[in-house]
């Protein structure tokens, strides 16, 4: 043990036994410091989560998204454009898509009509497959229940059951019904040869812009929305959710940091004077700075390591039980999906450096300026 | 005579310390180990996402409230529910009541047409 | 050897309430000695003291110990002349309430580096030579007067300061711990220590251990006498 690892324990351990005189006072710094630091990391570690999980789960989506536009609102495009879209250079796969909502009037949710557009996925008529959350709100225990979809009074379509998607992917299937396409047109009244939007699959993501244009130019009443769009605006709700939860813990952080402040900063006249003493016996003023950096590190690195490893708990052990109305949102069909741990070194650096660092130095202004002071004060 | 404590305070403080740590390093360790099934799950979705052409998460699902696949009304991803408490922002924090549908199909055989 | 030369100490220099605490004193304190500065309240003995032991600096006139001159020295560098060459006992002891007896005595050594377990043993053996030893876990604030005032001694030699400065050591005081006292600090030159204090209390002055007795009165000496 080299002399100054010596010095900086001796100088640890005076603040620790300073600190312990007021034990209870400053536990409960620590707890409270904690919290909110467990509540800031919870909305991190969450969001980050899912952010992640959204990008990857939708890497795989079509490119771009083409859209008919009628009086402003969304309208069904004709199958025609398919070719012409086509045509562009770059193009690799273009596919009328179909899908729609219904509205099921037993438990007031919303299902996802959709027809796949794998061949290979094609279901027989009268066939469907259906995400985990259907059965689920339905109370559809047994294994190969059929399927009754009522659009009216009296009205009522039975579709067999082929496969239950599996929960797995629940955060992108949970309330879809996989119909085959003539079964779709039929149970939504829709006439051949027109479908709800167009996916457009394109060779190199990079020329999206390219095609844009040119695609534009060939459809000028329609919308484009590109995968980069869905994205981003996935990216922003979840951090609009996640700054909702951080403006919360703002009145939290606000309130800590008046405590602190009085508690780190207020420097009593009993602490002045202890200084002084300490400076009196022969401490200089680094030893001094030293000592009240111990506390502040001490304090601060404690509170950010039981909050953020009581987050990362919270978050992914407990499914963020505590702030998931916040963070999760809420719908009749919600899916039931656990999120992938994942643990951002980078995040979780910037949190450190957030909550201890202006602590600390919450500590070492008003020092500064008494243990800059002559010690003789303390003879007089 | 023992005058001294057993343990330093510094040496407690230390441990509990290198505790947390080593705990953060465990949660570390936790989300290493769980990233290959946790990319598993992810790639079966992507395949879903792909075979089926998805373009959005099905996390809200009312009418034109996120679950919008490629958003149809431009103002898609932040519309709500008809029977949902909306004054922004409160209608995402409060859920719909819970029992509003009819809670039963209520048909007989002679209702089934096909 | 301790040498003053013309120092002077003003407190709130150049405002109204201009206080000339010491006034051009030249003084030779020697080493192996105990010296007492006595005089009345206001005298300016502790001013006197303070800037003996670094722990003020003189307005004027330079301070020099062992031909080393340290006034004017910058505060870092005072410390260090106070941490290596002085051990205080100051008048209402200074110890540091909540913590015990062994951790006050071994705050001054807490910079420097040291073994912990060597600091503790020195701390321990000269609170037994104190009579201290069966109160070293305790808080200082349970110890009586003259217990306070030990402790107080044994924190200023904790560092092995070959000077111990006192300010009033026995105010506090009844006849027999005076006398307990004095007996310490004979002890302490005999050790080879130079002890130097400040008294108004005719028992110090007039004791045997005591080398030389300096008079002062409105900041200046009005009398040296052996």
């Amino acid at each position: 043990m080299t002399p100054a690892f010596r010095r900086q324990r001796a100088l640890a351990d005076y603040t620790l036994a300073a600190l312990a005189r007021r034990r209870g006072k400053n536990i409960g710094l620590v707890v409270i410091y904690a919290l909110v630091v467990f509540v800031v990391a919870s909305a991190l570690l969450f969001s980050s989560a899912l952010r992640h999980e959204a990008d990857t789960v939708l890497a795989e989506a079509p490119e771009l998204i083409v859209q008919n536009l009628a009086m402003g609102r969304h309208d069904m495009i004709k199958g025609d454009v398919i070719d012409d879209l086509a045509a562009i250079r770059g193009v690799t796969r273009v596919e009328g898509r179909l899908w729609g909502y219904f509205y099921d009037s037993v438990n007031g949710a919303n299902y996802t009509l959709m027809v796949p557009l794998d061949p290979d996925r094609v279901l027989a008529p009268g066939e469907a497959m259906i995400g985990e959350g259907v059965p689920r709100v339905r109370g559809m225990f047994w294994e190969t229940a059929p399927l009754f979809l009522s659009r009216y009074s009296g009205d009522l379509v039975r579709f067999d059951v082929v496969e239950r998607i599996s929960s797995e992917s629940a955060l992108v299937s949970t309330d879809l019904i996989l119909l085959n396409e003539a079964d779709f047109r039929d149970f939504f009244g829709l006439p051949g040869g027109v479908y709800t939007d167009i996916a457009v699959t394109v060779r190199n993501s990079r020329e999206i812009e390219t095609i844009m244009s040119k695609a534009s130019a060939l459809l000028p009443e329609a919308r484009f929305i590109t995968r980069d769009d869905i994205s981003r605006t996935y990216q922003k709700l979840f951090s609009w959710r996640e700054g909702i939860m951080v403006a919360l813990a703002a009145a939290a952080l606000l309130a800590f940091a008046i405590f602190a402040a009085e508690k780190a900063s207020g420097l009593s006249a009993e602490e002045a004077r202890e200084i002084g003493i300490l400076k009196a016996v022969g401490w200089n003023m680094t030893d001094v700075i030293a000592m009240k950096l111990w506390e502040g590190a001490l304090i601060s690195a404690g509170a950010f390591l039981i909050g953020t490893l009581a987050g990362y708990l919270h978050v992914f052990t407990f499914q963020a039980g505590l702030f998931a109305p916040i963070l999760k949102g809420w719908s009749v069909i919600y899916p039931d999906f656990a999120l992938t741990p994942r643990f951002d070194g980078v995040q979780i650096a910037a949190l450190f450096l957030i909550t201890v660092l202006p602590y600390t130095a919450a500590t070492l202004v008003p020092v500064w300026r008494v243990a800059a002071a002559d010690p003789d004060q303390v003879m007089r | 005579m023992s005058t001294r404590p057993r343990l330093r305070r510094s040496s407690v403080a230390f441990a509990l310390l290198g505790a947390g740590a080593a705990g953060l390093a465990l949660a570390a360790l936790h989300a290493a180990l769980s990233k290959a099934p946790g990319q598993a799950r992810m790639e079966a979705s992507a395949a879903l996402v792909r075979t089926v052409g998805l373009t959005d998460l099905a996390l809200f699902t009312e009418a034109r409230y996120t679950r919008h696949p490629a958003m149809a009304d431009l103002h898609a991803p932040f519309q709500d529910n008809p029977m949902s408490f909306e004054h922004f922002p409160s209608g995402t924090f409060a859920p719909l009541n819970r029992n509003f549908g009819r809670g039963t199909l209520g048909f007989d055989e002679a209702q089934v047409i096909r | 050897m301790i040498s003053l030369q013309t120092v002077t100490k003003l407190y709130n220099e150049g405002r109204p309430g201009e206080v000339r605490a010491v006034d051009e004193v030249s003084l030779e304190i020697v080493r192996d000695a105990v010296t007492v500065l006595k005089g009345p309240s206001g005298s300016g003995k502790t001013t006197l003291l303070s800037i003996i032991g670094c722990m003020a600096r003189p307005t004027s006139g330079r301070v020099l110990i062992d031909d080393r001159l340290v006034s004017g020295l910058p505060e870092r560098f005072l410390t260090e002349e106070r941490r290596s060459t002085f051990g205080f006992v100051f008048q209402r002891f200074n110890l540091i309430r909540g913590l015990s007896v062994l951790e006050n005595v071994t705050l001054p050594a807490a910079p420097l580096g040291q073994d912990p377990r060597e600091v503790e043993a020195r701390a321990l053996a000269r609170l037994e030579a104190l009579d201290l030893a069966g109160k070293a876990a305790m808080p200082v604030e349970y110890l009586s007067g003259g217990e306070t005032q030990r402790a107080a001694i044994a924190r200023a030699l904790i560092n092995d300061a070959p000077i111990l400065i006192a300010d009033e050591p026995t105010a506090n005081l009844d006849t027999d711990l005076t006398h307990r006292f004095l007996d310490i600090v004979g002890a302490l030159r005999d050790e080879g220590r130079t002890v130097i204090m400040t008294s108004h209390d005719p028992r110090i002055w007039q004791a045997d251990h005591v080398n030389a007795v300096i008079s002062m009165q409105d900041g200046r000496i009005v009398g040296e006498y052996a």
